[in-house]
């Protein structure tokens, strides 16, 4: 724990090779751009300590208890998924932590994280690092796939389609923890929709939306703003002076061409909704488009930094409105909706998000987040009790 | 002005269907803009939005294009609802929306899917000829809005022989019924198996739990269209003609892929059994062009780099004749080649565009 701890520092130290490494190679690799980079594994990275990860052994493993003792597979396979970093770094610390030799796949838009671990982990306990192995293998070489998936515990990170493939693949006695894709909202309460609060609160969804363009599970897809039966024009002038601003500092990296089809099928349709006499809104600038919905229906997002803000009269509308994406809902970040929260959080919880939290933070989960897991380490975990 | 339109349109499909008369497009081109600016209200003032109206729109290139996704929001159709008297629907589950294709009139959009079919798929058929043919999809009495059913049924009428059939019934595909149908018409020396992609896979893997494998006559083809949405394991296209080759013996160069969409009127098949020593690629009908460009300008992209599609087909007059898609594509000599998904790759990370989320819910 202690060296996966200072492995953990040397990651969050501005300052250390790895750290420098990460932000000088990761760009090129993942698309996003250097800013980016920078503010998103800043932020990230502030709850990524020695002193968290003790706590997390201590709330999760310290709590079962004298009688229960929990160890690693003989071997976890880690399939990673996409270009967004922070996601690899507990997912190799946790199954080392529990005395698991790893063998992880990288992502061919991140193959950088993985080996900066490596390398800081290599660093800090030799020995240890011996039981990280990276493999390399194109996606079509099943048969490379297939002794990967022979490991006793898989984690696997990637689309709904991945993850059913990958889980037919494997046997009964194989434990496979699942991190398929998922979406997050922002909700907009009263007390955040005019004067400095808007301000603020439009900054912070802003940064939310612009870290990792809108690719993270964190990433809101949505605003949802309550009370409201339209949404205002000065909250949508706040908003996009606070994109513009976001775009200026953390500006939008490479875009794929399907993506960019995408966004401006989306804005298109948004603007032929208009003219077709739908209060449609679109607000679109360098790097972002808003559009504003005439009610609270939920709509697709082709992601990259598009927001649909939606009004919601109520809190059970907008209930209703989320229930559309239940399991896919990661997370809720709020702004302004004060003792609201204390009704609002179990029903979001029912609904299936699995996290809530300020917006804002969104983009830096506790390393305790459980991920709708019954934890961070004892999903991977095998688990005995020694009866006296 | 339409029916005069449809008029021209008709005469072209019906008398000379492989002539690519440029003038005659850019005049119908024009027209057509001209009628569905005026007739559909909608379309109209999104256009003008972009500074484009009849009397500023000079080529049949500066025509807006409406998304594709866009016939999920709005009724684009240039006549009153009371006339609709046929609706074609893209796939898509319950929560999905749907996107709609409305139609006054069947004429003109069977009118150009007989010769684009008879061109890229059955070159070889005399005019009165009939063969065998095995569809892998549901007939159009089962899935009487899908546009793809439609076609079948209609080239079924017009060209299959006795034993043709739709072998696709209450969303199964009915191995037995295809394997026997399959035998009576391999006695015939020119045959036609059609359908999904995805049924395709599903009778492959059939096949394969069996052990059989098949040997097909020489005069065989095999023509498959649409994704695979979840419905069956996503393979390239290469691989699934090079395992129907395999199992059936048909070789890749007499499988076609039709690239079409609910929203079209024509289709696009690729060129191999009309020009088959040349590299393979869609060819368009004469009265449609396809563009590929970059989605954000709208420009053309140059010659052989990857863009966009977009499709001005003038069969659509009733509702809008240019149509932007999210598909990838690369200009291809007189044709174009559509790119498969991973062609376009996005690094994404655990997140998940909505569309996709609600389209596998």
């Amino acid at each position: 724990m202690q060296a996966l701890g200072r492995v953990l520092e040397r990651l969050r130290a501005r300052d250390s090779a790895e750290r420098r490494r990460l932000e000088r190679e990761l760009p090129e690799t993942t698309g996003f751009s250097a800013a980016t980079v920078r503010e998103g594994l800043t932020l990230a990275l502030t709850e990524f300590s020695a002193a968290a990860l003790e706590a997390l052994v201590e709330r999760e493993l310290g709590a079962l208890g004298k009688g229960r003792l929990a160890s690693g597979f003989d071997a976890t396979a880690v399939v990673l998924g996409g270009g967004v970093p922070t996601p690899t770094l507990l997912a190799l610390a946790t199954p080392l932590l529990l005395g698991s030799p790893v063998l992880v796949r990288s992502s061919s838009h991140d193959p950088v994280t993985a080996r900066v671990f490596a390398s800081a982990l290599a660093a800090e306990a030799p020995a240890l690092a011996e039981s990280l192995e990276l493999v390399s293998f194109p996606s079509d070489d099943d048969a490379a796939l297939g002794e990967l998936l022979a490991a006793p515990c898989v984690v696997a990170f990637g689309s709904d389609e991945t993850m059913a493939a990958l889980g037919a693949r494997l046997g009964p006695t194989q434990r496979f923890v699942r991190h398929g894709h998922r979406l997050s909202v922002a909700v907009l309460g009263r007390a955040a929709q005019s004067g400095p609060a808007l301000g603020e609160a439009a900054a912070a969804l802003a940064r939310d939306v612009a870290l990792w363009d809108q690719q993270g599970c964190l990433s809101p897809v949505a605003l949802y703003v309550l009370g409201v039966e339209r949404v205002p024009d000065a909250l949508l002038t706040a908003l996009v002076s606070a994109f513009e601003e976001a775009a200026q500092r953390w500006p939008r990296g490479r875009v794929s061409l399907q993506a960019s089809a995408r966004s401006v099928a989306e804005r298109d349709t948004a603007e032929l909704r208009a003219a077709a006499g739908a209060d449609v809104r679109i607000r679109a600038g360098r790097d972002f488009t808003l559009v504003a919905e005439p009610n609270a229906e939920f709509r697709g997002s082709p992601l990259y930094r598009f927001l649909r803000v939606h009004p919601v009269a109520s809190a059970e509308q907008l209930l209703e409105a989320l229930a559309t994406l239940g399991p896919h809902l990661a997370a809720v970040g709020v702004a302004g909706v004060g003792a609201e929260l204390d009704a609002l959080g179990p029903e979001l919880a029912a609904l299936g998000a699995a996290r809530v939290c300020s917006l804002g933070t969104l983009q830096c989960p506790p390393l305790a987040w459980c991920h709708d897991q019954p934890g961070v380490l004892l999903p991977l975990a095998r688990l005995t009790d020694i009866e006296e | 002005m339409r029916a005069e339109i449809e008029r021209e349109l008709l005469a072209w499909m019906q008398d000379e269907p492989a002539h690519r008369d440029d003038a005659r497009f850019e005049r119908l081109a024009l027209a057509l803009f001209a009628f569905q600016f005026e007739a559909n209200a909608a379309y109209g003032r999104f256009c003008a939005a972009r500074g484009a109206t009849p009397a500023s729109v000079g080529s049949w290139r500066e025509i807006p294009a409406v998304p594709a996704g866009a016939f999920k929001e709005l009724p684009l159709r240039c006549f009153p609802a009371e006339r609709c008297m046929h609706v074609f629907r893209t796939s898509g589950t319950a929560l999905a929306r749907r996107g709609e294709l409305q139609l006054d009139t069947l004429e003109l959009y069977e009118a150009s899917l007989v010769p684009s079919f008879e061109a890229g798929v059955l070159p070889d058929l005399g005019p009165d000829e009939r063969l065998p043919m095995l569809v892998l999809a549901a007939s159009p009495a089962e899935a009487h809005d899908s546009s793809l059913s439609h076609m079948f049924g209609v080239m079924h009428a017009r060209r299959g022989a006795p034993g043709s059939g739709f072998f696709l019934r209450d969303a199964r595909l009915d191995v037995d019924a295809l394997g026997h149908a399959l035998a009576e018409a391999m006695q015939a020396p020119k045959l036609l198996l059609c359908g999904t992609a995805f049924a395709f896979v599903h009778w492959l893997e059939a096949l394969e739990q069996r052990g059989l494998r098949l040997a097909l006559p020489a005069g065989a083809r095999l023509m498959e269209t649409g994704g695979f949405k979840g419905r069956s394991r996503e393979l390239p296209r290469e691989q699934l003609h090079a395992w129907l080759h395999d199992r059936l013996g048909v070789p890749p160069a007499r499988c076609v892929n039709q690239y079409g969409m609910t929203e079209l009127a024509s289709q696009f098949y690729d060129s191999v059994l009309r020009d088959r020593d040349a590299r393979r690629r869609k060819l368009a009908p004469a009265w449609t062009r396809v563009r590929v460009v970059d989605p954000e300008s709208g420009e053309d992209v140059p010659d052989g780099e990857v863009g966009a599609i977009r499709i001005v087909d003038l069969a659509n007059t009733g509702s809008v004749l240019a149509i932007a898609t999210a598909d990838l594509a690369r200009r291809s000599g007189d044709g174009f080649e559509v790119l498969g998904r991973e062609a376009g790759a996005e690094a994404r990370g655990c997140s998940i565009a909505a569309d996709e989320m609600l389209a596998g819910a």
